[in-house]
Order: C-alpha cells, then structure tokens, then sequence
C-alpha cells in the first residue's frame, strides 16, 4: 500500500528533474513526463487490484494518526489518482508545446492532484490544494498574450481570496477541535462542529475550494481563462481539477458537517450555477467560452445532485461528476482546431465529420438523451430532488429541467451550425480535424459508449464508492484502527 | 481568566478586522497595485487567526529542556502551519505582482476596469466576435475592432 506514495512522489520528482534534464538531453523533455503519468496509472492500478475494494490508509513518515499524516485509499480516491494520471496523459501537451517548464507544470499539477484526492490531513489538503492552484497559475498563463496574463492574474487574486477563505475556515476548526486529521475530527464533530461556527467554517472552505470548481459566485474567472488558456489546459481544469475540488468539499461535508443547513447552501449555490452558467453559455458566441459557461452550469448540476441527502444524494452527485469528467475535456479537446466564433466555424462539420460526431454524442449525453450516461445520471438527481419533501427541492429540480431546455437550444444550435449548408466558403481557413488532434476525444467517447453499454456494472460499482464515501465509520476506524467509535 | 477572555476577544476581532478590510479592498479598489496589497493584508489576517488558535497565554515556547515538561505550552502545530502558509502567501503575491507588471506591459494600465475592457476586447477579436467589439480605441493599445472589421469585410 505504501507504494501510493509514488503516485504523489514520482510526479513531483519529475516536475523539479524534468526542465533540468531537458536541457542537457532533448528527448527527456518529451518522453520523461508520459513515461511517469504511466507508471503512476500502473501503481494505482495494481494497488486498486490488491485492495480488493476495501479502504486502506498509510501513515506517511511513520508517525501513527492522529499525529502524522495519513493518506486515506478508498475507491473514490483510487479513482481519481487513476483519472488524474490518465486524463494528464491523454492530454499531455505533445505537439502544442514544447517549453520543458510546461511539461514540468503539469507534472506538478497531477503531483498535488492525486495528493488532493488521497490525502486524509486537513492541513495537507490544503496544501495541495496550493500546489494545484499555483501549477495552473503557470499553465494558463503560458500562452503569454496580454488577454491571458490579465486572464491569469484574476484568476490569481480570486483564488487568493478563496484561499484566505479556506485557511480562515480550517482555523476555526482547529479552535474547536485542536486536530487537523479527517479521522480524529470525524470523531470529535458531533460534539464540536456541530453549530454555527461549524457551518460559518463549512461556508468558507465551500467558497475557498470552491474557486476551483467553479461554484458561483467565486467562478469570475472562468470563462475568460477558459478563453485565453490553451484548451489542452482549460480541458485538464474543467474536467479534473474542478471535479476534485468538489470530491474534497463533499468528502469534509460528509466526515466532518452534519448540518442540514450545508445541504440546502450546497443546492441554492448549485441552482444558481445552473441557472447562470446554462444562460450564459446561451448567450455565448465561440465555442470556448460556450463550453467555460456550459461547465459551470454542469457543476452547479453536480452540486445540487450531492445536495440530496443521504447515499442516494453522494450516488447520483457521482454519477453527474464522473460522466462531466469525460465529457468536458473531450469537448475542449475538439475545441482545439475549433477555436472561435460560430460564424467562423459554420459549416466545419462537413470537413471533420468525426469531430462533429463526437461533438454530438458528447452533446446529446450532455442533455440527457438515453440510452447515454448522462440520461441516468441526470434521471437520478431529478428523482432524488423530486424524492425529497420539500418545495427547495422540487424548486431545483424544475431549475435543471429549465436549464436542459436552454442547453439542448445552444448545443444543437451549435451542432446544425456545424452542418450549415452552403457555408463551405467561409469555413476555409477553420483547421480539418486530423487523427492526432481526435485522438483524445475519440479514447474519451470509446469510454462514454463502453458505459452506455455497461450501464448496469458501471452503475453498481458507482453505487457501491458512495456507500464508501458515506460510511464516516469506516474512515474512523481505517484510520484510527477498531475500538474507536463514533459518539 | 476575564483578562485571557478579553485578550482572546480583541486578538480574534483583529484578525477578522484585517481579514474583512483585505476582502473589502479587493472587491472595491479599482488600482491593481492596492488589490493586490488588499490581498496581502487579507493573507495576514488569516495567518493570525491560524496562531492565534494555538495560542495560551503566558504559555512557554514548546521545547523540552533536559526532561523538564513546561507548564503550559504554546500549541506548535499552528505555528508550523503558520509558516507553510506565510511561504504561499508570498509566493503567490509575488506571482500576481509579476503578472501585473506584464499585464501593464501589454495594456498600458493597472485601472482594472480599463484593463478588463482590452482584455474582453483582445479576447473577442481573437475569437472573431465582432459583437461587443468598441469601436473606440482602448487604452494605448492600437485600434483594434476597426482594422479587423475591415478585413472583415475585404475577404
């Protein structure tokens, strides 16, 4: 077990190797970082073979919980170190660029990405959490126009605020409980957090964490960075780290905050990520800053379906995060040949017929359509929302219906641009997808039509990472061995 | 133990007051030089509020001297997380610092209102949106929504 620690170690070493290496030998620039990505997604893998799905923790250093740090495995950490290390290689920047410091930021970035998914140390969440945000300062700002610095240095300053927001909250925990590890404060929560000051710390980690994924009102930056960043880049932020962020806030809301008040907070927020996001993608007019939009409005969706109480609710959040985690990077994947203005990409579709078959699959699941992923996903949190008594509830279940509509309008909108006829004259200078440039999106879509298939497995699987997720006992005694019970 | 209340009291409402007038002068200042100083002073005001929840008055350093436990300790872990927190801070208020010094650079400004107008404006012209394009020139920067129009319009 402990060779997980490699998965956060190898990538890290790289990071710092790599853009000395390569200046002594040039193919250690190329092949160092994929090579890496590899071999972290083999350890995960062997490591999730072995553990036979059962939830491990090691204690890194040797220091025994709640002193040291641990690092906690369940399913839903193997899975998104496993998704960190493919999605990065999948996405690794061959062609685009080939600036060594890059490839060195990304290495950094999956370091403290899968450090974020595992860890079981508030503090260390938190400093990972830095790591990630200041790798994708680097990255977004690689491009180096003047849109893309002045992008990134909002970006900067919000996600200061959040971190100041965050730090705040993880203070005011430690005066309550004087432990920084998930497992001891799950102990100690239902006598200590359980208040005003508890929520008043939930609320600010929510807002601090949640500059990454995207959550309204902290999501300013997005579309403008989304717009200015290599799409390569806004691919990795939107479908993985956004994603990780929101595991983590669920993960501290269901050890640490049994607040009913934090699940209404999370739907309203959701709601209104939704709402906006979905009208602002509406009223978008080039595809990169239609997809920003459209992803903060499927992350509301995501919030607002771990709104729901109770396992169902961490089920169907689940299923909406995993299938946008395949989904949004292979659109900004398409978006790379794509840049621009739908009037410019107007009859493009009859050039890379591919490409926009992916983009409609991709768009069709995004909606809702069955037999796709994204229909149960969808279905679930609907029946969830509608499940509860309460007119909040059935308020955000009409709000994603409203939504759908406006999605399916701008998606398909997009789509019949794609085929306009007699347009062929002004879609000369947009780029032909090639083989190289699908590659990604078409792994990706191979993915979503595995699990349209294996709708059932996949499922069951899914179903039973959030019985993990929701068992705070086990956590406790993983961590902190048996004995130790919740009060 | 008033007194330790009332210490506590002012301490905590520091931190929070300094926290509060950072996040305030971010959301309201409109020079990029003062956000970011808002910032730094908000970064402080968190830092605080981390030692001071570990915090004892009359409390001892925390270091044992030849098998001698002291009788009331400062809690330690605070302090060290202080220190990683600090060490970001700085790192990340000398990264927004650099960048805006590029983003004067290029834009000839630091009135984020001016700045954030050349950006949507750079941003809408690479994406070949003439929509929101103004017509007028943005701040020192050459005009950019007539030329592409006009060629536009020529192919």
């Amino acid at each position: 077990m402990n060779l997980i620690a490699l998965v956060v170690a190898l990538p890290l070493l790289g990071a710092f190797l790599l853009p000395v290496g390569a200046r002594s030998v040039g193919w250690v620039g190329r092949l160092l970082g994929p090579a890496l990505l590899l071999l972290t997604s083999l350890v995960v893998i062997v490591l999730w073979r072995d553990s036979g799905g059962v939830p491990s923790h090691i204690e890194l250093g040797g220091f025994q919980p709640p002193l040291g740090i641990t690092f906690y495995l369940d399913q839903l950490a193997l899975v998104f170190a496993l998704a960190t290390s493919l999605l990065a290689l999948l996405l690794w920047p061959h062609a685009a660029w080939r600036d060594a410091r890059v490839a060195a930021l990304m290495l950094l970035m999956v370091s403290a990405a899968s450090g974020m998914a595992l860890s079981g140390d508030l503090f260390n969440l938190y400093v990972f959490y830095e790591l990630v945000s200041v790798a994708s300062f680097g990255l977004v700002a690689a491009p180096k126009t003047g849109a893309a610095l002045a992008a990134t240095l909002r970006y900067v300053i919000i996600s200061g605020m959040g971190t100041v927001m965050a730090l705040t909250g993880i203070a005011l925990i430690y005066t309550q409980t004087g432990t920084l590890n998930l497992a001891h404060l799950t102990l100690l929560s239902a006598t200590t957090l359980d208040n005003t000051l508890g929520l008043t710390a939930f609320v600010l980690i929510l807002l601090g964490i949640g500059v990454k994924a995207e959550l309204f009102p902290v999501n300013i930056w997005v579309p403008e960075v989304y717009a200015t960043a290599s799409q390569r880049v806004s691919a990795l932020l939107a479908g993985l780290i956004s994603k990780l962020a929101i595991i983590v806030i669920i993960r501290l809301l269901v050890l640490l905050f049994p607040q009913p008040e934090a699940l209404t907070l999370l739907l309203v927020i959701g709601a209104l990520g939704v709402l906006l996001g979905e009208l602002a993608a509406w009223h978008a007019k080039d595809f990169e800053r239609m997809l920003a939009f459209s992803s903060i409005g499927q992350l509301g969706l995501v919030l607002m379906a771990f709104s729901i109480p109770g396992q169902a609710g961490l089920f169907a959040g689940l299923a909406v995060a995993m299938h946008h985690l395949i989904v949004k990077p292979a659109l900004f994947v398409l978006a790379e040949r794509w840049s621009g203005g739908f009037a410019g990409l107007a009859g493009a579709g009859w050039k890379s017929p591919w490409a926009a078959g992916l983009f409609i699959l991709f768009a069709l699941s995004l909606i809702g359509v069955p037999p796709l992923p994204g229909f149960w996903a969808k279905l679930m949190t609907l029946l969830g929302l509608l499940g509860q008594d309460n007119w909040i509830y059935w308020t955000g279940a009409g709000i994603i219906l409203l939504a759908t509509v406006f999605e399916a309008n701008y998606l398909f909108r997009f789509g019949l641009g794609l085929f306009k006829a007699g347009s062929e004259s002004r879609s000369a200078k947009v780029p032909v997808h090639d083989a190289g440039s699908l590659g990604p999106s078409l792994i990706l879509g191979a993915v979503l039509l595995i699990a349209t298939v294996m709708i059932t497995p996949v499922g069951n699987w899914l179903a039973g990472v959030a019985d993990q997720l929701a068992d705070r006992e086990l956590y406790v005694t993983t961590v902190l061995g048996a004995g130790r019970e919740l009060p | 133990m008033s007194m330790v209340f009332d210490l506590q009291w002012i301490l905590y409402t520091g931190a929070i007051g300094l926290i509060a007038i950072g996040l305030v002068g971010i959301i309201w200042s409109r020079h990029l030089f003062r956000i970011i100083l808002s910032l730094a002073i908000a970064e402080a005001g968190a830092n605080l509020m981390l030692v001071i929840a570990g915090y004892r008055l009359h409390g001892h350093a925390p270091i044992m001297v030849a098998g001698v436990w002291p009788e009331q300790m400062v809690d330690p872990v605070p302090q060290a997380m202080v220190l990683t927190a600090i060490v970001i801070g700085v790192g990340i208020q000398a990264l927004a610092l650099s960048l805006a010094i590029r983003v004067k650079e290029a834009y000839h400004s630091l009135d984020i209102d001016e700045i954030r107008a050349a950006m949507q404006a750079d941003i809408d012209a690479q994406a070949g949106v003439t929509g929101d394009l103004s017509q007028e020139e943005p701040s020192g920067r050459e005009v950019i929504g007539p030329t592409v129009a006009a060629e536009e319009g020529r192919s």
